[in-house]
């Protein structure tokens, strides 16, 4: 094994934007999230240097820790970063506070109200707050309620509120819940998050569309035959039985994450690189995006739930057999549909969405199919040339990668495919950050770029309207097919594409 | 760049009524703005190269103080007939002072300190203050006072507003009226200080202007190169927020040679250096020192010795590296037929590596405008070559002076609190 030597040249380089005193309250701070994600992300800031002196972070939640205890839960929980970084955990820990809070109790938000106070004195962060929303999705609309009537959102420049996924069940609760919040701060100060976008690979979308010309001319359907967004999770439903009965892949997976690269993928140009021409953009698209038959949903969705498989040797259960899911569950664990997109660009250009979980791999790609050579002047290796393909792997292995044909050596004219391949380990050799390190620096920042905006999230729900109403109505016309657990899916998801004489991709 | 006049014409108010007439105007003719809880901005302005080619009748006015693209062609042209090489940088405080030798009496409108750039505008300071010192020396001292509003691309101006205020006269005008400017600047937002001109001037108007914790910003390449050294280390050591124009405008050399070490496959070779080159434009030394000392502190390297070399202009150093091998260093002038705006901009670098068990690397980065013929020759069949081409960033100095404010910065950039006194040592004295 040899060890990765950091470029020395490279330290110091980035000019990153410089985050306001701040104090950072999270609410739901018993939760998995804080100790999983959140507060790592924000000690990994803080080891970059790119938290000021002057922050706290603020957990609540309504067990009654103090302010040790949280500190030692979340020390535990950082235990083998801190044995890397001590002198820095010590540092960092000394910001780490907790008030027990039921956000339902009105008294308890006055009280929250004056340890923030204190805590501006103590810390000197001067007012600035970012209120992050961790707590179980019913709790979001009245936590807003909450903050606002006890005046914590009053002030549009110094309060932010961010808001974890799902905004919402469906298009009607996500229009309510947009109601709700933006009545209690302004958009500016919502940031609803979804991880994925704080991916660099996802970002990289951008990039790679927007400051290349050699990509943006032939991103259209004049020369893309088809787009293929994949999402696929090794894992099974894990600890997360309780939530994801109620979710499923559709809910949990394919509304936001999947939703928010097909926004990037196929969005217009933005004008400047702002979050509001961004999100300009991604609205657009999203609210010309249609299922490929939204009278007859069934036939361009499947749904699947993973059973049984593995191998003698490392057996898997089946989604039926997992901790706390109901031995009859219809909820899907796989999710493969077709999308339109009716604009100039994308008409008749058939998108393809598929996740699911306990697949054979952990990946995430876009694929980009190219047309056909209108002509075939020579004999391919394998039968018929291979039209040309952009792959942008999202996960792992992050990089791209282009596939074209190519004179296969020898006397003949014969072509064969072969890769050109573009990959971050090679090319940077960094691990990139975790995506809640983005966000959260950028929410601290107040930068909502990389946050959906309320029309985006409402224009997203509506897309699935359709497949949510029918999964409500009449279930049986959109089954629930059995897959063997890590297979690709079920077959059904297969005749998908096989019905258009295309193939999933196998990565 | 476009720029922005201010939303009123500037009153002209004797000095004496400066800060009532500002209370008058907060209190009564902005009803309803509070101002920007930004920054006071205070600039230092004297735009000698400017006021000269306008009063030889080199350029056109009024004189407006913000970098423009006609005076540097101007100036590129008028170096032959001062007698100075054509490799003079425009804003090489040398070409100013011999314009000022030549005979002209043409007169323009000033209206420097009236103009806002727009790059620094959208950072919405609270108040401009600038000061801006007159060729003629015996003139007396002259306020200004203008209220202005940034009004942001796509409407819907804000009611954050500034103030600008003016001085302008002869230096010991100017002198006498440095007591009017602390009462204006108060201690409620930080206030930067940008001098923009050259830093060979009366160091007692620097040291008026920019006491701590004001937050300094100079330009190391407008200046004796060892005077502009010491100012920045000393600054620096007195802990003093202070940033570098020179420093910023090195970004995409460092970002480069940083790129060209980012893939794994490269990064061993670091640690094996032998030789570094550097060709810089002109006599003045000091952006590439800058970018010898930021290297040489990054990849831990103790300097043993510097001297000048035999042909004019150059610089040889020895330093040694952690494992105790020697990096050889020469820094040279070169001509240019284009100079660049500022003194002593980078034309190439060489990097030479031995890293063991692999044949040499020899990393080369040319600047975009021009060849590095010097550094491209002898002696390199042999090793795996690289060679990239540095981009000119399409950047002036209010838009780098707007990125600094963008930014936030309140101290010192780090590396380049590490690079300069490495920098200032490696100078032959």
């Amino acid at each position: 094994m040899t060890t990765l030597l950091t470029n020395p040249l490279r330290v110091g380089l980035r000019q990153e934007r410089v985050i306001t005193p701040q104090c950072i309250v999270i609410f739901g701070a018993s939760g998995d999230l804080t100790h999983r994600k959140l507060v790592p992300a924000l000690f990994e800031l803080f080891r970059q240097r790119r938290l000021p002196s002057e922050f706290a972070v603020l957990g609540c939640a309504r067990r009654p820790w103090s302010d040790e205890e949280f500190r030692s839960k979340m020390g535990a929980a950082l235990a083998d970063e801190i044995a890397d970084h001590p002198s820095a955990w010590e540092q960092f820990s000394q910001g780490l506070f907790y008030e027990p809070v039921d956000l339902q109790q009105a008294d308890h938000l006055v009280r929250l109200g004056q340890r923030l106070e204190g805590i501006d004195r103590l810390r000197a962060t001067r007012g600035n707050r970012t209120f992050y929303l961790s707590v179980s999705p019913e709790f979001y609309g009245s936590g807003c309620r909450a903050l606002a009537a006890a005046g914590l959102l009053a002030d549009a420049e110094r309060s932010r509120v961010v808001i974890e996924k799902p905004f919402g069940r469906d298009y009607g609760s996500a229009q309510q819940l947009n109601k709700v919040v933006q009545a209690c701060a302004k958009e500016s100060q919502v940031f609803r998050i979804d991880h994925y976008l704080g991916k660099e690979t996802v970002q990289n979308i951008l990039v790679m569309r927007f400051a290349n010309t050699i990509f943006e001319p032939i991103w259209n359907r004049n020369y893309i035959a088809n787009v293929q967004i994949t999402a696929a999770e090794t894992v099974g439903v894990e600890d997360r039985a309780g939530y994801y009965e109620g979710s499923g892949a559709l809910r949990d997976m394919v509304q936001n994450h999947l939703t928010q690269i097909l926004a990037l993928t196929a969005m217009e140009p933005p004008g400047r690189f702002d979050a509001e021409a961004i999100r300009n953009e991604k609205a657009k698209v999203l609210q010309a995006a249609r299922l490929a038959n939204e009278e007859e949903p069934w036939k361009c969705c499947v749904r699947g739930q993973y059973s049984s498989g593995g191998s003698r040797a490392r057996p898997l259960s089946g989604y039926r057999q997992e901790p706390g899911v109901n031995a009859n569950s219809t909820t899907e664990t796989y999710v493969a549909m077709k999308l339109f997109i009716n604009n100039w660009r994308w008409q008749g250009v058939p998108f393809y969405l598929r996740t699911g979980k306990r697949l054979p791999k952990r990946l995430s790609e876009v694929v980009l199919t190219f047309r056909q050579a209108p002509v075939h002047l020579f004999d391919a290796a394998g039968g018929a040339p291979t039209p040309n393909q952009l792959i942008l792997r999202i996960q792992p292995d992050e990089g791209a990668e282009i596939k074209f044909e190519v004179k296969a050596p020898g006397s003949g004219m014969r072509s064969r495919p072969v890769d050109m391949g573009f990959s971050y380990d090679d090319s940077f050799g960094e691990p990139s950050d975790e995506g809640y390190v983005r966000l959260l620096a950028d929410a601290m920042l107040g930068d909502p770029t990389l946050y959906t905006r309320s029309d985006e999230v409402e224009a997203a729900w509506r897309l699935y309207t359709p497949l949510l109403e029918l999964i409500e109505e009449a279930p049986w016309q959109l089954p629930v097919h059995p897959y063997e657990a890590r297979t690709w899916g079920p077959a059904a998801a297969d005749s998908l594409l096989g019905d258009d004489g295309l193939g999933w991709r196998r990565p | 760049m476009s720029t922005q006049l201010t939303l009123q014409a500037p009153l002209d108010v004797p000095p004496a009524e400066v800060y009532p007439y500002l209370d008058r105007l907060w209190d009564h003719g902005l009803e309803g703005s509070t101002g920007a809880a930004t920054f006071t901005l205070l600039i230092w302005e004297p735009s000698w190269l400017e006021q000269q080619m306008v009063r030889i009748g080199r350029i056109d006015g009024p004189i407006r103080g913000l970098e423009r693209n006609d005076l540097l062609e101007a100036a590129r042209l008028i170096t032959a007939d001062c007698d100075l090489p054509f490799s003079t940088a425009p804003m090489d405080p040398r070409l100013a002072w011999k314009v000022g030798q030549l005979a002209g009496q043409h007169e323009a409108q000033d209206l420097r300190g009236q103009f806002v750039p727009n790059a620094i505008s959208v950072h919405t300071p609270r108040r401009l203050i600038t000061l801006v010192p007159t060729l003629d020396a015996g003139r007396p001292l002259e306020t200004m006072v203008a209220a202005y509003c940034p009004l942001p691309d796509e409407g819907g101006a804000g009611a954050a507003c500034g103030d600008a205020i003016v001085l302008r006269g002869g230096m010991e005008a100017l002198r006498q009226g440095l007591p009017l400017i602390q009462p204006l600047i108060g201690d409620d937002l930080p206030c930067w200080v940008w001098w923009n001109s050259s830093l060979d001037e009366p160091p007692e108007m620097l040291e008026a202007l920019a006491p701590p914790p004001r937050r300094l910003v100079i330009d190391t390449s407008l200046g004796h190169p060892a005077r502009c050294l010491d100012v920045l280390v000393a600054r620096i050591e007195a802990g003093q927020a202070v940033n570098d124009l020179n420093w910023l405008r090195l970004r995409s050399w460092r970002e480069s040679l940083a790129m060209v070490f980012d893939p794994p496959s490269r990064r061993d070779a670091l640690a094996h250096v032998v030789q570094l080159d550097i060709d810089v434009e002109g006599d003045h030394p000091v952006k590439g020192l800058l970018l010898t000392a930021w290297m040489a502190d990054r990849l831990g390297w103790h300097l043993i010795d510097s001297s000048t070399t035999e042909e004019p202009g150059g610089i040889n150093a020895e330093f040694q590296r952690t494992d105790g091998t020697t990096v050889r260093f020469r820094q040279m002038p070169v001509p240019v037929g284009v100079p660049k705006a500022h003194p002593g901009a980078i034309v190439g670098l060489r990097l030479i590596c031995e890293p063991p068990d692999r044949p040499p690397l020899c990393v080369i980065l040319c600047s975009e405008s021009g060849g590095c013929m010097r550094l491209e020759s002898g002696g390199m069949a042999a090793m795996e070559l690289v060679e990239e081409v540095v981009p000119l960033p399409e950047e002036n100095e209010e838009m780098e002076m707007a990125r600094l404010l963008g930014g936030g910065h309140d101290t010192t950039n780090p590396l380049l609190a590490a690079s300069a006194p490495l920098a200032a040592t490696i100078l032959p004295r």
